[in-house]
């Protein structure tokens, strides 16, 4: 890993005189990833869904929190939304009607459904953002929830959450894990013991229960929910981090730098953290998908993100009670999150067969 | 051997001792107590009840008085329901949380070395893509979306399953389908780590060896490679079974199954203080009683691990 910064004042040359380029680490990575199509699907997929959750705010679509009560329960359709509550009313009616033996509607009936034909084409109503629209020519493409809000627009503002807790939790669990693990692999003694048996500890805690009572008994808020994830999730990453820089600090270059009077602090943070950066990606890529479990795991208990926000969890939570009548509740968010999980791991897995050819049939 | 057994064994009693003072204190210092929510009681009758259960006394006598009785395997009364004691819900739904647990583990490890043994005899055929497909799945889907989707295909479309409930009031056929999403993750790690190892063992000297030497692929694999190869598997088997208790809590929720972590969900919201300590406990029991069982099973699978 040390040795692939080549030259470049000076083109070397092989034996056939042909200029020899060096290739680095990531250049190398990076040719191997792309030759894996399902890491390559991972990452577009992942980009997609990213710009997604960016440009939420510009795209042409609803308000995740504007409930429109007579809209509920609308199926998936690219009609508008007034057809389908007409149809649904007309179909009603018709059976309330055949139920009781007859097969023409009566006047009262008649005049319902042409009073309510009227309004789909006039009734306006101020949404959250302050215009009036013609409320019944809202369409919603993937239908909509039990207070009539337009699921694509929470299954996208969901994703935004979601993905934001993943990569907040990501990065916080590296960062602790990375500092700790490498300071007490380098630094070792003492130290390095009284950090293992605390982790040793730690591990032995069912932390996943601990989480979930420091949600109840502290309280539902995101910040809460991002803390208890991160304070127990950085113990793999620090073992993993620890191992490596053991394994590296008795290298050549790391004398070197002691020679040439580096202190601790610049030998651990300069030298030999760059070089476990392919194995703190490749951890950092795994953990986003477990921390999205992880939340979607709290909120399907009601312990996590609270109304009027929605996570994945939390609209895959509203699927499950909603699903006898209503599948495509349950089925769009867990569409959603699942093709999101699925091109992580890929991604993942693809990380770590190119940034280290060797762990192939590892898991 | 039977030293180190000893010995691990012992470990454990430090191990419980820090749970459960982690615990004690970490729920002590919630704001709001478990009598707060309900509506405003006169302060004599406040009083009254915290005697009642020694919430007046200072918390070091309050903490020595429940590590007593913890010993004494007493994990005193429900803070919430006033006719059982804590020692009551948990007999009562440990054995069901213990089958259905229990269940998943075993089919997961089973299918999983299954899968794992005929994908790698058999790499890159249809067996192998089947269920290393299978083991995807399983590893990215989380159990909450399995469980419903098995639920609203099984149960509601076909009507063959119940679709929730336990084996008292449905029969045996109650259990298939939270069985099944319980294992499922576990069995797609296990079929992945097991392919892997069965893969190098299969190409290690000592099968070539006993190739040559023209034995059954059958006695190869079961003689030779299996034990080799189930090392990695042991050794997940502990946070599997970690795994395995959050992921019944779901389970248990969404199927309705009256098992421990239910009562574990709803005393969290009650803030019932001794239901939650008193099931955190009964689970890192059993956690901490795994893990042992598994390092003592890996120390005798793999001779080169030393007690010292």
């Amino acid at each position: 890993m040390t040795d692939t910064k080549t030259n470049n004042s000076k083109v070397v040359l092989n034996e056939f005189n042909q200029a020899v380029k060096g290739v680095s680490l990531w250049q190398d990575a990076w040719r191997r990833l792309k030759k894996n199509r399902m890491a390559m699907f991972g990452l577009w997929t992942i980009i997609f869904y990213s710009l997604i959750s960016l440009l939420a705010p510009l795209l042409p679509i609803h308000s995740y929190k504007q409930q429109v009560l007579e809209h509920q329960f609308l199926k998936p359709s690219l009609r508008p939304a007034g057809e389908l509550m007409f149809e649904r009313q007309d179909y009603l009616i018709r059976a309330l009607a055949a139920k009781e033996g007859r097969s023409e509607l009566n006047a009262a009936e008649t005049d319902r459904l042409a009073e309510l034909k009227a309004s789909i084409d006039t009734e306006t109503k101020v949404l959250l953002t302050g215009e009036e629209v013609l409320v019944h020519y809202r369409v919603y493409p993937l239908g909509t929830d039990s207070l009539g809000r337009d699921l694509l627009a929470r299954i996208i503002y969901g994703g935004q959450v979601s993905i934001l807790i993943g990569l907040l939790g990501a990065v916080t669990a590296v960062l602790i894990g990375v500092v700790l693990g490498s300071l007490s692999g380098y630094i070792g003694g003492t130290f390095d013991s009284l950090m293992m048996r605390f982790v040793d500890i730690m591990y032995s805690l069912p932390y996943m229960l601990l989480v979930i009572i420091f949600m109840a008994v502290f309280g539902r808020a995101i910040q809460n929910l991002f803390f208890a994830l991160a304070i127990v999730s950085w113990l793999t990453v620090a073992r993993v981090v620890r191992g490596q820089i053991i394994s590296l600090k008795n290298s050549e270059y790391v004398e070197a730098a002691k020679s040439s009077g580096a202190g601790t602090g610049r030998i651990v943070f300069r030298h030999l953290i760059p070089n476990t950066a392919g194995v703190i990606i490749v951890y950092t890529t795994l953990l986003i998908p477990s921390f999205i479990m992880l939340e979607a795991f709290l909120s399907f208990l009601g312990l996590g993100v609270q109304a009027p926000f929605a996570s994945w969890g939390v609209l895959i939570q509203d699927g499950v009670y909603a699903m006898t009548t209503y599948p495509w509740l349950l089925l769009f968010p867990a569409g959603a999150m699942t093709l999101f999980l699925f091109s992580m791991n890929f991604l993942g897995d693809g990380l770590r067969d190119a940034m280290d050819p060797q762990s192939k049939n590892k898991l | 051997m039977s030293k180190y057994i000893l010995r691990r064994a012992l470990g454990l009693i430090p191990t419980m001792f820090i749970i459960v003072t982690i615990c004690f204190f970490f729920i002590r210092l919630a704001p709001g107590g478990p009598f707060s929510r309900e509506k405003k009681i006169p302060p004599q009758i406040m009083k009254n009840i915290e005697a009642k259960y020694h919430l007046d006394e200072p918390l070091a006598v309050q903490y020595i008085r429940y590590l007593g009785d913890v010993v004494r395997g007493d994990l005193g009364p429900s803070y919430k329901y006033k006719d059982y004691d804590v020692n009551f819900y948990i007999g009562r739904s440990l054995p069901v949380s213990l089958i259905l647990g229990s269940l998943s583990l075993l089919i997961a490890v089973l299918f999983g070395m299954i899968a794992g043994m005929l994908s790698s005899l058999r790499q890159n055929t249809w067996i192998d893509y089947l269920s290393m497909s299978v083991a995807v799945v399983g590893i990215s889907v989380p159990l909450f979306v399995i469980g419903p989707v098995l639920m609203y295909i099984f149960a509601m479309k076909l009507n063959i399953l119940p679709v929730a409930g336990w084996i008292d009031e449905k029969g045996f056929k109650a259990l298939i389908i939270p069985v099944v999403t319980l294992s499922l993750p576990y069995f797609a790690t296990i079929a992945r780590l097991s392919r892997a190892s069965f893969l190098e063992s299969l190409r290690s000297d000592y099968v070539r060896t006993a190739k040559a030497k023209g034995l059954k692929t059958s006695v190869i694999m079961f003689k030779h490679v299996l034990k080799g190869a189930s090392l990695p598997v042991v050794s997940y088997l502990g946070p599997a079974f970690s795994g395995i208790i959050t992921g019944s809590i779901v389970i248990e929720q969404i199927f309705r199954i009256p098992g421990l972590g239910r009562h574990f969900v709803q005393s969290a919201f009650n803030r019932d203080y001794t239901m939650i300590m008193g099931t955190v406990i009964v689970y890192s029991l059993i956690l901490v009683i795994m893990n042992f069982i598994v390092d003592v099973v890996y120390g005798y699978l793999d001779p080169r691990i030393s007690y010292k």
